[in-house]
């Protein structure tokens, strides 16, 4: 697939992936619980190198917000190329197979990072098949809400 | 059995190795290669006591090297405070490099302080995470680790705590590793049974989690499966003979070669839990790597059953050979845990959580650390609170 295309399909998957954490961390009780315990102005920015893709994400009034750039965050999880943020984001890969591979860096504390992979985790098990979840995922997070249900909100926010 | 080729990895151990007879007098000439002639040496109060710094000193001093500064006020968690202190002494003295003298602590320091010195004495905790740190400026670094288990003499991997936010952060990066790593059993013959034990056994569990990691490839599976065969066969012998310099060396090879297979493909669950055994309730991490090892493989069996398989092989082959292919994995936890009884036998290690001082009242204070702790994100199988507390139950 050309490189453009993959471009195109990763920055959409990340918008989508934002605004499936929003309406999880509303609306499933364990991404609740996760967010929760992010302190508030906590910021985590998602980036596809070489400038391929970026989201910004901060915890503002208690939830989950886009920003703009900034210097620093305090998780920037990086992609080191856009082949493999492209395989992670479409579902073809999982967050742990990707770290086991270094497929990206990571910057800030691991330990808070771990809350953020759960909750990428769950929002996988909504927007993926079971068919492809059982594949990337050791283990397929239930779902709390019908997959349509958080379809519904993530696409057309109602 | 067929080994397991991932379809993509990443292997670093450049520290150069200077393990056996005489290794301790070539530290002189490795660390003018490197471009050091003042290095600062970092130890602790306890190896001061007992001799040990005195002892490589005055090899130091017969082979012409002579140390800048000598610094051993190391307490047990290395912290970013502590870092700075030693930085500035460091630059006081004028100093070209850095010698680690010790255990896991010393080491971490000494790694946080070649970190800081490296990047100009920039703040280093924008470092923190995996992959993140640049290569920075040359600073000769060596470790001479003191005990045979941690490995930290062979592992990209730092744990430093910042006050401020009180927290302890990770550090991952190939930059981090020494640029020698030495193995004399001059250093290691001090160690009394328990100590040689419990750290064994904790060099035994870098080599079992890293062989059936998520991140493991042929080479780090290579390095554990030799680790593994070395402890087995040397552990009981450098416990039962302190002065036994073949089994010191085996050990302390072992300990390395195992913290060079972790360095590259992670540890898990023992790992995740243990640690935060120790921080909630201060067991010794060997003690928990011991206590927890057989009901944490329990747990991932059917997930690391071909992994656990091979194990079998590599640590009774014999017993691999007469079990049918269907129960090996679960032969090689029994072989395991009947070789853990046997060092309790040998020296002081205590069975059970329980008997180690833990309280039943901080599992979920425990089980909460050990979810967020980075070892777990390549463990085999995927584990909640819940799983966290029944492994808790059972090592109870």
């Amino acid at each position: 697939m050309i490189k453009t295309v993959k471009k195109a399909i990763s920055n959409i998957v990340l918008l989508v992936l934002y605004r499936a954490l929003r309406v999880l961390s509303q609306h499933d009780s364990r991404v609740r619980n996760e967010f929760e315990a992010l302190p508030e102005g906590f910021t985590v920015a998602l980036r596809i190198n070489p400038s391929e893709g970026e989201i910004r994400m901060a915890k503002v009034n208690g939830r989950l917000k886009r920003i703009g750039k900034r210097d620093d965050y305090d998780v920037l999880i990086t992609f080191k190329g856009i082949d493999a943020a492209f395989k992670v984001l479409t579902g073809q890969m999982g967050v742990a197979r990707a770290y086991a591979e270094h497929r990206f860096t990571l910057k800030g504390d691991i330990g808070v990072t771990m809350g953020l992979v759960r909750m990428i985790d769950i929002a996988e098990a909504y927007l993926f098949p079971r068919i492809m979840t059982k594949r990337i995922l050791r283990s397929v997070p239930y779902k709390e809400k019908s997959t349509l249900t958080i379809y519904r909100k993530v696409f057309i926010g109602v | 059995m067929s080994m397991y080729i991932p379809s993509y990895f990443e292997f670093v151990n450049s520290a150069k190795l200077l393990a056996g007879d005489y290794a301790l007098e070539n530290i002189t000439e490795e660390m003018s290669l490197l471009g050091s002639s003042r290095p600062f040496l970092l130890s602790d109060k306890g190896l001061e006591k007992v001799g040990s710094v005195k002892t490589l000193l005055d090899i130091f001093s017969k082979s012409g090297l002579k140390v800048s500064g000598v610094f051993t006020d190391i307490p047990l968690d290395s912290s970013i405070l502590k870092v700075n202190e030693i930085a500035s002494l460091y630059r006081k003295a004028n100093a070209d490099g850095i010698i680690a003298l010790g255990g896991g602590s010393v080491i971490d320091t000494a790694k946080g302080l070649r970190m800081l010195i490296s990047q100009g004495g920039k703040d280093i905790l924008k470092y923190a995470g995996a992959e993140v740190l640049p290569r920075g400026m040359n600073v000769p670094f060596t470790v001479i680790p003191t005990t045979s288990g941690t490995g930290s003499e062979a592992t990209g991997v730092a744990v430093i705590k910042d006050e401020e936010k009180e927290v302890k952060l990770e550090f991952i990066s190939s930059y981090l590793l020494p640029d020698v790593a030495v193995l004399d059993t001059r250093m290691l013959e001090s160690m009394p049974p328990r100590i040689t034990a419990i750290t064994g056994l904790d060099a035994l569990t870098h080599a079992i989690e890293a062989y059936s990691s998520m991140q493991r490839n042929p080479v780090s599976q290579a390095y554990a499966i030799a680790a593994m065969r070395l402890i087995i066969e040397y552990l009981p012998i450098a416990i039962k003979e302190p002065h036994n310099k073949k089994a010191r060396l085996a050990m302390a090879n072992a300990a390395y070669i195992a913290g060079a297979s972790f360095s590259n493909s992670m540890v898990g669950i023992v790992h995740a839990i243990g640690h935060s055994v120790g921080a909630v309730s201060g067991v010794p991490h060997g003690e928990a790597m011991s206590i927890l090892l057989v009901p944490s493989m329990k747990y991932n069996v059917n997930e690391a059953r071909e992994e656990y398989s091979d194990i079998l092989l590599y640590i009774a082959g014999d017993v691999y050979a007469s079990t049918p292919n269907e129960n090996r994995a679960e032969k090689a936890i029994e072989v395991l845990s009947a070789f853990v009884d046997q060092i309790r036998t040998m020296a002081p290690v205590r069975k059970t959580l329980s008997e180690a001082g833990v309280k039943k009242e901080d599992f979920q204070k425990i089980a909460n650390r050990a979810i967020n702790d980075g070892a777990l994100i390549v463990n085999p199988r995927a584990a909640d609170r819940d799983d966290v507390l029944r492994i808790l139950s059972e090592a109870f």
